[in-house]
């Protein structure tokens, strides 16, 4: 590292520079900072309409019932950051609880199922990597394709029935248990956010998700084999789906083929409520636990309100448009669009 | 057969996309600390050429020699490890990451912790700081995002990013084309210093005065192949303009065997 010809004389441009205050630095995070102020705006509001939303017992109900889709959505966070996204991760949670109770019936240790089901999860997602990453499929059509295939094989082990699992055994404390007065889902939920933090901002690899989202070829041109990373988000994602579905069957103590339907809408909406670009490049992980946890919210908070079940996916849904519509609109400025 | 080994020596290379034969058996040679001006109309081969020699194209036919040892590019990072720079035309920058991370981007400083590796983010930055001080390159705050710059901005830190990492050959590919005039001349500065210091550089540009004032030599490309190749100091902007746009074709070049078989009216 030596080159001392100067590309340029002319002094800093340290004129024209404003030092990056408080208010330049939330709207440079634009995505997350509207997102805050959305899950503020929701949790206020269903303190205000409803007696019961801001107990305790709530509040730890609303974090066991959102871990899966945490866990999920740390891991899509990434796999939308490359550009990319997992349409299948509803239909593995399925396979996958109804699997883990099947296996568990016929008697096997449970320790060795979840870890089973965790590498099932994991090939999965190596399968459909491989589908985008080498063979250069769009995502969107491999994941498709995943949604309905791994779907249709849970349906046909199953034929379509739930399966229990004995609530005896210490397996159901993965859904059902409490460690210092928090649900275990929760925990094992923080865990895996805390590490996709790391992960995805620490990490050379975190730094490659967000240069092939940005511009894939100039990371294959910095010799990184950008084709193993894009796999190795869908093996990611492939397995928090699946834990995710351990996760669930432990809870209701039963596997079933028809568990998650519409799940990777749930995912997708609260990393893109979060202030991930759908277009890759740009992608936060905070932004996404907030998304994960006002999408949760809001579900608990319409039950409280003794509204209509049915009401949710509308209000999410538009929940959804207007805060994008937000972030076009007021935090413009900060993402310059290309 | 005391020539001294040639840095990079090129032959045969090939490479066709789709039913255009992009490069046509095409010859390269470059000496040690030698400045190479390559040249040709736009969609001459110039790039692509360039590419096969960083490793982000991979040729159907042809070998590639460094220092005399046959070597194959199957990937860009076969090419950085043997030392082989390239600033691309179009820059190759991921405009959401921030300006240290663009410089350093593949090879970034790290910190292992428990046997796994992490970001050092704070060297990354102070040696991204160096890195630009020591080039002249003037960035308003390193931690932006290079979306958040101007193009010439951006062309400096590609330059900046190819030119400090000890290369043994520098390519660029129309590295001022977005650079206002003091930049422009500071590349060729930058271009005269390390070649001195024994790097070989290839440089593909449209400004053919440029070509004169830093080249030791200028190879002309024309739909795929090398045409033709002159030594700085006998040839001049005329003859250079009519092998490029292949109108006029000189008893001179006539004599050059790359040019043989060439017939172009
Ligand atoms: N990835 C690609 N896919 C298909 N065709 C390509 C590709 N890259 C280059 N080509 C074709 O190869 C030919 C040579 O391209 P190249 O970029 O090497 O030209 P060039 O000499 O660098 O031109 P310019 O001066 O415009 O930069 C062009 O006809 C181009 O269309
Ligand atoms: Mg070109």
């Amino acid at each position: 590292m030596s080159t001392p010809a100067q590309i340029s004389s002319v002094p800093t441009p340290a004129t024209r520079l404003r030092p990056r205050g408080l208010k330049d630095r939330f709207f440079a995070n634009g995505g997350v900072g509207s997102i805050a102020v959305f899950f503020v705006f929701v949790v206020v509001l269903f303190s205000v309409a409803t007696e019961d939303f801001l107990s305790v017992p709530n509040i730890l109900n609303i974090l066991r019932q959102s871990s899966p889709l945490l866990m999920v959505a740390a891991a899509m966070t990434l796999v939308i950051t490359t550009g990319g996204i997992d349409l299948s991760v509803g239909s593995i949670l399925a396979l996958v609880s109804a699997l883990c109770a099947i296996l568990i019936q016929a008697g096997i240790p449970w320790a060795l199922v979840v870890l089973l089901m965790l590498a099932c999860g994991g090939l999965i997602g190596a399968l459909q990597g491989f589908f985008v990453a080498y063979e250069g499929i769009p995502a969107f059509i491999v994941t498709l394709a995943g949604l309905s295939v791994i779907r249709g094989v849970a349906l046909l082990t199953t034929g379509g029935y739930s399966i229990p699992i004995p609530a005896t055994l210490s397996f159901v404390e993965l859904g059902r248990g409490w460690f210092l007065g928090v649900p275990v889902p929760a925990i094992i939920a923080t865990g895996i956010v805390a590490l996709a933090f790391v992960l995805f901002t620490q990490t050379p690899f975190g730094r490659y998700v967000t240069g092939i989202g940005a511009n894939a070829e100039a990371v294959r041109r910095a010799g990184v084999n950008t084709k193993a990373v894009t796999l190795f988000v869908y093996v990611l994602s492939g397995t928090m789906a699946a834990l995710a579905g351990v996760v669930l069957a432990a809870r209701l103590g039963s596997g079933s083929s028809n568990a998650g339907q519409g799940f990777e809408l749930d995912v997708i909406a609260a990393v893109v409520l979060g202030g991930t670009s759908l277009f890759g490049g740009r992608g936060t992980m905070v932004g996404t636990v907030l998304g994960a946890l006002t999408v949760a919210v809001i579900g608990n908070g319409l039950i409280l309100a003794h509204l209509s079940p049915f009401l949710t996916p509308i209000v999410t849904g538009t929940i959804i448009l207007v805060a994008i519509w937000m972030n076009f609109r007021i935090f413009r400025g900060a993402a310059r669009k290309r | 057969m005391a020539a001294p080994i040639p840095r990079v020596r090129m032959r045969g290379i090939s490479k066709r996309y789709g039913t255009i034969q992009t490069l046509n058996d095409v010859a390269l040679d470059l000496a040690p600390g030698e400045v190479l001006g390559l040249v040709g109309d736009n969609g001459a081969g110039k790039s692509t050429l360039s590419k096969v020699l960083s490793g982000a194209v991979v040729p159907e036919d042809g070998t590639i020699e460094i220092d005399g040892r046959e070597v194959r590019f199957a990937s860009p990072a076969d090419a950085r490890a043997a030392h082989v720079e390239m600033v691309y035309q179009d820059l190759s920058l991921c405009d959401t990451v921030d300006v240290a991370g663009n410089l350093f981007l593949g090879r970034e400083p790290r910190r292992r912790i428990l046997g796994v590796s992490f970001l050092d983010k704070r060297r990354m930055r102070a040696d991204a700081v160096a890195m630009l001080q020591r080039l002249g390159i003037s960035v308003p705050d390193i931690t932006v995002h290079v979306e958040n710059l101007s193009g010439g901005q951006r062309q400096s830190i590609a330059i900046g990013r190819a030119a400090s990492f000890d290369p043994k050959v520098l390519i660029m590919d129309e590295p001022t084309a977005a650079l206002a005039v003091a930049e422009v001349e500071a590349v060729l500065e930058l271009i005269r210093t390390v070649s001195a210091r024994g790097v070989s550089v290839i440089l593909i540009t449209h400004r053919l005065q440029d070509l004169f004032l830093v080249c030791d030599r200028i190879q002309v490309m024309y739909e795929g192949r090398a045409i033709a190749e002159r030594q700085i100091a006998d040839t001049n902007v005329e003859e250079v303009v009519d092998l490029i746009v292949g109108r006029k074709f000189s008893a001179r070049s006539a004599r050059n065997t790359q040019a043989e078989g060439v017939a172009i009216s």
